[in-house]
């Protein structure tokens, strides 16, 4: 007090003149943030490409159509994929670290039945083509190929030996797993689209491949595989003998099979199960007969927990020596076998051991797979490995012809199907408009190193902002947990086995809305801004800024220090710091 | 309107009649009905504010600090180790001139752990800055809680409501409640004047300052709490006028002609006047003085009312280990300032701390023994204390 100063300050505390943004601090920095869109892991997995955490978040938010309008864009059926894909994806779900995988399946389904409820429909409102493209067989491959090449405007035909378009999805799988009525709305949609149907014509019979080469401009091949697989054991021509595929195409007609009280089925995939689980509905008491472990079984694990809930049985590491009765199976002689080299990778060589048994049985069913039947396709089409052999696009040598489904060197799955329509549709357009068919050619619409297509992912914006798109798949370390509390996965609705197993209905409840709403949100939205704000609210520069255009967010520059908070607060992992000289 | 108040409600009640726009805080023993109360109140609509969650009571002051400089009146309350963590952004706020008001309610500190009334936590906040104001009663605090929002943004520094725990904060009294017209013409809306932040004109506040500047801040720091010991005064006798009970920073209890004047604060004063009508009736003369503010020190209302005295003792519910009771060394300073002829002998007593009773007994001791030494002892005599 007693030392004064005569020059005071003449504010009471530290006060600029001006705005502080004279000091453009971004020249500070070192490094700086970059939005990114790394792939999820979810969407690499998936055969189809679908932009799951996009149809999630749509989900989440109950924007149901524009959900629905996202994933038709990689796949035409998600009311039949909501029930019978084998969700990979789930496996690969980065929350499954966190909690529980989010139940991807179940919300596609939901989304599908939403627009089939509510009758939502495609325009193809591209600009017409001239060109005709002939589609040759109407399973999911085909119809997939057709709904891309309608979508963009060409003229398609369609032709199919069976009355009814659907393929195996129709002949194959039961009605349980997809009712009819679900499969026929999701086809009356394509029929809307102006698809040329040709139903009870079988190409190379009824019309001749020659003709096809003619009146179409490009051909895309995908008839399935027919030719059954048989055993070569002792008895195998005794009557009560049945081929699973012609087995489930009676039932699938509704007609009654010729069943008896006691039948084993012999094979691991899914149409062994699918067998067993008919004729369960049938009254049967069923053993599945498989040569490996049930470890090492293709079928897929839901699939064998649900048949042995409905009281299918299961004999392991057995193979059959010997269809013991008269003129009709009345019971197998099987040797047991012992596993070589089977571990994680292998599933093992089974060798014999000697020892032998014998079952009771008046009906056998035999699910041990189908070749391509090389007599009902075209003479120039070469093989690898009994599959038909294409090119990069799925191409047959420098031909018109364009193949796809179980006839090509692909998993058999509903959705590996429609992703090699899809395929082969990027492949004819581009055929025809004569662009190359090369090894990269896809690569504007691939996920990373992965073979499938994603349009949604490459080609939206909707409903995130893709910028800078990497090659990367987003795993849970790139994800800040913080923001995520832990809330355990849907329990998906299943009717009691006893209900099960006396009725063909779905044996999957729906989801209601609240679930699926729930469940959605969920799903972290790996590698995708969702416009949370975490960025623009810790920003101690406030330089994250809201896109003028909605666009996400961006950074001025001119004052961000790279400090790489926006990074660590990035719920994510949908911003990155890039070093940099400038 | 009267009701019957715990001292933590009073806070409340004056908090909300000063129409804070902010309340930022985290809730701590003895303190969490003071913001429990503003949160129904603000929950219920009878205080027009929004009550910010925070997880850390650094946090609280510095959302406050922020909701001040953004020009609206900000409230936050605390205790003991939520004190302690604040003692950052106290300085802070200090510096940034922001007149946030906050409430203590005094609680020891830790170790060993205990939520008891003792002054050792606010006394710690002494040098920063900060105007502290102690209660004897929950009237008091809930006038002294309105006052100081007036205080504190007259001379824009931070200001501290202090209570006792338990004593105050959980002790229920009946506490006149004034009218919130009455309060609003006391204390109108906060006028930030020039020093907000803007946004239609941006500027930065408390950028790095030189040493050519930095000490000149500071000293206009010292001016206005120089000043506040006048405002202070000032503010007491317009709420007098205003409301009819009137406050002093420094308040005499039979004092004129006391051999022995006991110096108290808090909720001690109120017992200390007790006592002093217990020995007055046994023909001793005793006579209390209750100071109310630490800072600023009124340094020349304590010289006048001890000069000439024989003797002063200074009940201290703290300590400064190493040295003394914090009050005995603020009371010993101001009188070196007195001729030697008139300056008493000064006697310190530690007593009460961590919430251990001051009783009249308590007090009669520290009297009797102030009255019959000859001398004071070179160092405080701690009352009662177990010696090991």
């Amino acid at each position: 007090m007693k030392h004064i100063d005569q020059k005071v300050p003449t504010t009471l505390c530290a006060i600029s003149t001006t705005s502080s943004a004279v000091n453009k601090t971004g020249s500070w920095r070192f490094s700086r943030p970059v939005f990114i869109d790394s792939i999820p892991p979810c969407s690499y997995e998936c055969p189809a490409g679908e932009d799951v955490a996009g149809f999630m978040y749509l989900a989440a938010n109950g924007r149901f159509e524009e959900a629905w309008r996202l994933i038709i864009k990689d796949n035409p059926f998600p009311a039949i994929t909501g029930r019978v894909c084998f969700h990979g994806c789930e496996a690969k779900c980065n929350r499954a670290e966190h909690d529980e995988a989010v139940s991807i399946n179940s919300v596609e389904r939901y989304i599908g039945d939403y627009g089939l409820n509510h009758g939502l429909t495609v325009n193809n409102n591209s600009a017409k083509r001239g060109e005709k493209v002939a589609i040759v067989g109407a399973g999911p491959a085909g119809l997939t190929a057709s709904y891309y090449l309608r979508l963009w405007g060409y003229h398609v035909t369609i032709f199919d030996s069976s009355a009814l378009p659907g393929g195996l999805m129709r002949y194959g799988i039961p009605s349980y797993r997809l009712p009819k009525e679900i499969l026929d709305g999701e086809i009356s949609r394509l029929r809307q689209m102006g698809l040329n149907f040709k139903m009870g014509t079988t190409v190379g019979k009824d019309i001749s491949w020659n003709k096809i080469d003619r009146q179409f401009d490009a051909v895309f091949v995908a008839i399935g595989a027919h030719r059954e697989a048989t055993l070569k054991v002792k008895g195998i021509e005794k009557k009560g003998i049945l081929n699973a595929l012609r087995f489930l195409r009676e039932v699938n007609l509704g007609r009654q099979p010729v069943l008896g009280k006691r039948v084993a089925v012999i094979g691991g995939g899914n149409s062994a199960i699918d067998c067993a689980r008919v004729s369960r509905r049938f009254d049967a008491n069923v053993t599945i007969i498989y040569r490996r472990r049930e470890a090492k079984m293709p079928a897929n694990a839901e699939e064998i927990k649900m048949a042995r809930e409905e009281g299918v049985q299961f004999l392991f590491q057995a193979v059959p020596l010997e269809v013991c009765g008269n003129e009709t199976v009345a019971g197998l002689r099987l040797q047991k076998v012992a596993l070589k080299n089977a571990n994680s990778s292998d599933r093992g060589q089974p060798v014999p051991t000697g020892e032998t048994f014998y079952i009771d049985c008046d009906t056998l069913i035999l699910a041990i797979g189908e070749d391509v039947n090389k007599e009902d396709l075209p003479r120039h089409i070469t093989y690898k490995r009994n599959r038909v052999e294409t090119g990069h696009m799925g191409r047959i040598g420098d031909s018109k012809f364009f193949a796809g489904g179980d006839i090509i060197d692909t998993p058999r799955t509903v959705t590996h199907a429609i992703a090699s329509g899809k395929r082969g549709a990027v492949g004819i357009d581009r055929f025809l408009a004569g662009l190359p068919l090369g090894k990269s050619s896809l690569d504007p619409y691939r996920l990373g190193d992965s073979e499938n297509i994603s349009f949604s992912l490459t080609t939206s914006t909707v409903p995130f902002p893709k910028r800078n798109r990497t090659r990367e798949v987003v795993n849970y370390s790139n994800l800040n947990p913080f923001y995520f509390d832990r809330r355990p996965r849907m329990k998906t609705g299943i009717i009691p086995a006893e209900e099960r197993a006396r009725s063909f209905q779905d044996v999957v409840i729906s989801p209601i809305e609240e679930e699926v709403t729930t469940e959605a949100r969920r799903c972290f939205n790996c590698g995708s801004c969702t416009g949370c704000g975490n960025c623009y609210l810790f920003c101690p520069d406030l330089c994250v800024k809201n896109d003028p255009d909605g666009n996400g967010y961006t950074v001025d520059m001119d004052y961000c220090k790279g400090c790489g908070i926006c990074v660590q607060e990035c719920p994510r992992g949908a911003i990155k710091m890039e070093f940099v000289r400038e | 309107m009267k009701k019957v108040l715990t001292g933590n409600q009073a806070v409340a009640y004056g908090a909300m009649l000063s129409d804070v726009k902010v309340v930022a805080a985290y809730p701590i023993t003895p303190q969490t009905t003071i913001i429990e109360t503003l949160a129904d109140m603000q929950a219920e609509g009878i205080g027009d504010f929004d009550y910010i969650r925070v997880e850390s009571e650094h946090s609280a002051l510095s959302v406050c600090i922020g909701a001040s400089m953004g020009g609206v009146r900000a409230f936050t309350a605390t205790s003991g180790q939520g004190l302690f963590l604040m003692h950052e952004m106290l300085h802070y706020a200090t510096g940034a001139r922001v007149p946030v008001v906050l409430a203590n309610v005094n609680r020891a500190p830790a170790l060993p752990w205990n939520i008891w009334s003792d002054q050792t936590d606010s006394i710690s906040q002494r040098d920063t800055g900060c105007i502290q104001l102690y209660c004897e009663g929950n009237q008091e605090v809930l006038d002294t809680t309105i006052m100081a929002f007036k205080i504190a943004e007259t001379v824009r520094l931070p200001a501290m409501v202090i209570l006792d725990a338990f004593w105050l904060s959980h002790t229920s009294e009946p506490v006149d409640i004034p009218e919130k017209e009455a309060v609003q013409k006391f204390l109108p809306s906060f006028d930030p004047g020039d020093m907000w932040l803007d946004p239609e004109n941006p500027r930065t506040f408390g950028s790095v300052s030189m040493s050519d500047v930095y000490m000149e801040f500071r000293w206009l720091i010292q001016r206005d709490m120089e000043r506040a010991k006048g405002v202070i005064s000032e503010t007491h006798t317009e709420f007098g006028n205003l409301f009819g009970r009137n406050y002093h920073q420094v308040e005499g209890y039979l004092t004129d002609d006391a051999e022995v004047v006991i110096v108290c604060s808090g909720t001690v004063a109120s017992t200390g006047r007790v006592a002093v009508e217990v020995l007055r009736s046994e023909g001793k003369k005793a006579g209390m003085l209750k100071v109310k503010t630490l800072r600023p020190f009124p340094s020349d209302e304590v010289k006048n009312a001890l000069r000439d005295k024989e003797k002063v003792a200074v009940i201290d519910r703290n300590f400064s280990p190493g040295a003394q009771g914090v009050w005995a060394q603020e009371i010993r300073s101001a009188l070196y300032e007195l001729a030697d002829s008139e300056r008493p002998l000064l006697y310190g007593y530690i007593a009460g701390l961590g919430g251990r009773d001051i009783n009249i007994g308590t007090i009669r001791d520290i009297y009797e023994r102030t009255s019959q030494s000859e001398t004071p002892e070179d160092a405080d005599i701690w009352v009662g204390v177990k010696y090991v």
